[in-house]
């Protein structure tokens, strides 16, 4: 019995209960990286899972902002630790929201004119090519 | 870059909002909601861009995904009908199998991502490290003006942002508006009817046989666009 606590004891004494109360203390750019990585997790589970053509457009916005928190936590890491043009994942940022305006007004675009010709919006009952 | 004190409070408040929102986003079964939800991860994400000193993404990010895009997106569900899945007549994810497979897969992917942050988590630099840039940093601090309220400093992260916009990102920044331009007219083009396209004066008279081939035009309607397009010509 004592030799299977041991370990976790080990653990215990080792300061992971410190580390981790350290960690939510003083978020670091980890703490950043894996709220992104959730995101982009939720809306490629959106993307993949849901039938509503309009929710997998939503999901991908939750993807597109999932990348930008990622590299807006990278651009500050970079502004603290004397990176070359630190602002450049600002810059990126900006682009991003850009081509997202754009594929959100294409696509739609797209869904109302599916909607016109197929009176649906679920993407399981649009499975042909030519009718 | 450790936030600390009331930031870190902000940090998790906001983090843990964008996560809510974002799930509540993919479950919600009325698609008005879904928007609502996404809107309030948006904004939950701006907060984090302001905690990460990006004021002016974060004020992007407000203009444009939630005054913009998400009022566009409100329209469309407005334009089609959703009832469906809302009065439970519709699933509303697609098939036991898929929707396993799917959740094995993210979650994959989230021990995946997991794994890799946690490996590089201990080799960033810590904040500080880096005398050179902190003492920079501390001089162009020093610089700056107090805001109206005397708290806090103006940042100069907009300045910042748009001068590398130019410097650097000018050609991107040329192709964007490129993009934009064919989003408008592309948009336009979609979203039209065969009645507005017969509207339109410059219509190509190719147009009239193939739509009344199609049946989507009554004989009147037709007869009446061909007399117009004569006419203009």
């Amino acid at each position: 019995m004592n030799s299977l606590f041991t370990p976790a004891l080990a653990l215990w004494q080792g300061g992971v209960l410190d580390n981790m109360k350290q960690g939510i203390a003083h978020p670091d750019l980890s703490k950043f990286l894996i709220i992104g990585a959730l995101l982009f997790s939720i809306g490629v589970a959106g993307v993949l899972t849901r039938r509503n053509i309009i929710v997998i457009f939503m999901s991908i916005e939750l993807i597109l902002n999932a990348a930008n928190l990622n590299f807006i936590a990278f651009s500050r890491y970079l502004q603290e630790t004397g990176g070359v043009n630190a602002v450049a994942g600002q810059v990126f940022t900006v682009f991003i929201i850009v081509v997202a305006a754009a594929e959100a007004a294409i696509g739609l675009g797209l869904v109302i004119a599916l909607y016109r010709n197929r009176e649906t919006i679920f993407v399981d009952k649009i499975n042909l090519l030519k009718w | 870059m450790v936030l600390s004190g009331w930031e870190s409070v902000f940090f998790w408040v906001f983090a843990l909002a964008a996560l809510v929102a974002g799930l509540l986003t993919v479950m919600a079964r009325n698609a008005v909601h879904s928007a609502l939800f996404l809107i309030s991860a948006l904004v939950s994400v701006a907060a984090l861009f302001v905690l990460l000193g990006a004021e002016f993404i974060a004020g992007v990010q407000i203009l444009v995904y939630v005054g913009g895009v998400m009022v566009l997106f409100l329209f469309v569900i407005m334009l089609v009908n959703v009832g469906a899945e809302e009065r439970e007549q519709e699933m509303l994810f697609n098939h036991t199998g898929q929707v396993t497979a799917a959740v094995c897969f993210v979650a994959l992917l989230v021990l995946g991502l997991f794994y890799a942050i946690n490996q590089s988590a201990g080799r960033f630099v810590p904040s500080g490290e880096n005398e050179q840039a902190v003492s920079q940093r501390d001089a162009d601090a020093a610089r700056l003006h107090n805001a109206a309220t005397g708290v806090s400093k103006i940042s100069e992260d907009t300045q910042r942002v748009g001068a590398s916009l130019y410097r650097y990102g000018a050609l991107p920044f040329e192709i964007a508006s490129v993009l934009l331009l064919v989003a408008i007219v592309g948009s336009v083009l979609l979203a039209r009817t065969s009645k507005q396209e017969l509207a339109a004066a410059d219509v190509d008279p190719r147009v009239i046989p193939e739509l009344s081939a199609a049946g989507e035009l009554n004989p009147a309607e037709i007869e009446a666009a061909a007399r117009a397009h004569a006419a203009e010509v």
